[in-house]
């Protein structure tokens, strides 16, 4: 019933490949960025000062009860278009599709992140907190080395399920020409209409890259370790 | 017992199924009503009109003609550029009449009927560009609407620029109109109606560059294996043409009556390979 030998032919496989190279390369980069802005502001958070927590609250809200492709077309239309103008138009005419949408994912997925982390760190007894002043550590300290280690631990499944939000998120991409996986299969079905062959194929990929990263996690939540490096 | 009558269901279910697509013409007559897809937000071929919020337009027109050319009512469905095609294969649509171009390995999953409408695929740049030649876009980044003949063309025919697609047509003219591209490809109509408004607004200008990307052809697409509902097609598209219904629909969205003021120069005729 599914024929795919129409991909061997005007190098069809070569756009699906692309795309496939540029989605995993969107979710790494995005990835990392989010982990990183993911951490910061969850630990601005949990400072006791009072402008941290605010301006987190505002950051997080914004990028939690947007639409995400809005936040991507905002990031590619509109961000650029207050800039100076020389700056203005460096950025339009360089490729910036592939950074603006990884900007606009790891803001995002960063602002999720830290939620999760929030939600980690609150599973920790203050009374570890206490313990780690009285041994002489300061505010930061404890939290570097007492609390964000665990609390990320106690985040990890959370952290997962937003990986996988993650990997997927990144096919927004495609509405402002990022060549990522589902650019690519909508250009092929375009080209030749095989609709459902090639959405079945992309089906597959993406559930192959989901399925790795469970399977990944589950590894590392089996053998508890956190390669955050925190 | 009860297995018994799933069994019977699931048989009769199956069978009536696979009777109903036997011939597809026969199922409109029986039914009464032609379904008939047109995209829907593509001026001037199907667009929302503001006064009735009905869809109506050239390929409206289209659809028009075929329903009373086979004597049945008429259900006109506007769908999106990308889901023209599953509609149809999944027969939720009879068939379409949605701006859908010719080309070859389309021509392998969809049978296309006569040419009902023939027009130019050109590049907008902006007037100060330094680019001049079709030659030139190589390297460059060019815009299209995703999903579109002109995207799928584009592909082809320019295969040193880079392609981004967007969502629709007003995003990738806004790139264009940002930088953020240096080309938009496109039907000529759109793209002489982009630099006619901005003609009269003062601002941005921009030009065409000369010489077609490509001729598309378009024409009215059925589901394979459907000989009697395409010799009808056919039949209908070509009387639509000798009782002057072409060009009058012409006349009123694409020429002389309209803004654009094109003129008619091809024939309701098979379509030859490019």
């Amino acid at each position: 019933m599914f024929d795919l030998s129409f991909l061997l032919e005007d190098g069809h496989l070569t756009l699906l490949r692309n795309g496939v190279l540029t989605t995993v390369r969107l979710f790494v980069v995005s990835g990392l960025m989010a982990s990183a802005i993911g951490i910061v502001l969850a630990t601005l958070r949990a400072l006791p000062v009072r402008v941290c927590k605010a301006l987190v609250v505002v950051i997080v809200e914004y990028h939690r009860n947007v639409p995400m492709l809005v936040q991507i077309l905002v990031w590619y239309f509109g961000v650029p278009q207050i800039l100076p103008e020389s700056l203005k138009l460096w950025i339009n005419a360089s490729n910036t599709e592939f950074f603006l949408a990884a900007v606009a994912l790891s803001l995002n997925s960063g602002a999720f992140v830290s939620e999760d982390i929030r939600s980690g760190l609150r599973a920790i007894p203050h009374t570890q907190q206490e313990a780690a002043w009285s041994i002489g550590l300061t505010y930061l300290q404890s939290l570097r080395y007492v609390i964000l280690p665990q609390g990320i631990r106690a985040a990890l499944p959370a952290l997962v399920n937003q990986a996988l939000l993650l990997f997927k998120n990144s096919s927004l991409a495609m509405a402002i020409g990022v060549h990522e996986l589902l650019y690519r299969t909508k250009q092929i079905d375009n080209l030749t209409f095989r609709t459902f062959d090639i959405f079945l194929v992309a089906t597959i990929l993406y559930l192959i890259g989901t399925l790795a990263l469970m399977a990944l996690s589950e590894h590392f939540v089996k053998h508890r370790r956190v390669p955050l490096g925190v | 017992m009860w297995q018994r009558q799933l069994a019977v269901l699931i048989f009769t279910t199956m069978a009536t199924a696979g009777l109903a697509h036997a011939d597809a013409l026969a199922d409109i007559k029986a039914r009464g009503t032609l379904v008939c897809g047109t995209q829907n937000a593509s001026e001037p071929y199907a667009f929302p009109d503001t006064a009735t919020r009905q869809i109506v337009g050239f390929d409206v027109d289209v659809c028009h003609a075929l329903a009373q050319g086979l004597g049945v009512k008429l259900e006109q469905r506007g769908l999106s550029t990308d889901a023209r095609i599953a509609e149809l294969k999944t027969h939720r649509v009879d068939l379409l009449a949605a701006a859908v171009a010719w080309m070859p390995a389309r021509a392998t999953q969809v049978d296309f009927s006569d040419q009902y409408f023939v027009a130019p695929i050109r590049v907008l740049v902006r007037a100060d560009s330094p680019i001049q030649t079709l030659g030139q876009l190589a390297g460059k980044k060019i815009a299209a609407s995703e999903g579109s003949s002109s995207a799928a063309v584009a592909v082809t025919r320019l295969p040193d620029s880079n392609l981004l697609t967007f969502h629709d047509i007003s995003s990738a003219y806004l790139a264009l109109q940002q930088h953020k591209v240096d080309g938009l490809v496109a039907g000529q109509l759109i793209l002489a109606r982009f630099a006619n408004e901005a003609a009269q607004n003062h601002g941005q200008q921009y030009r065409l560059l000369a010489g077609p990307v490509f001729e598309e052809r378009w024409g009215v697409v059925i589901n394979k294996n459907e000989p009697a509902l395409m010799a009808a097609v056919n039949k209908i598209l070509l009387d639509y043409e000798k009782t002057n219904g072409l060009q009058t629909s012409f006349d009123k969205w694409l020429g002389a009556n309209s803004v654009y003021k094109f003129t008619r120069n091809y024939k309701v005729e098979p379509i030859k390979a490019q």
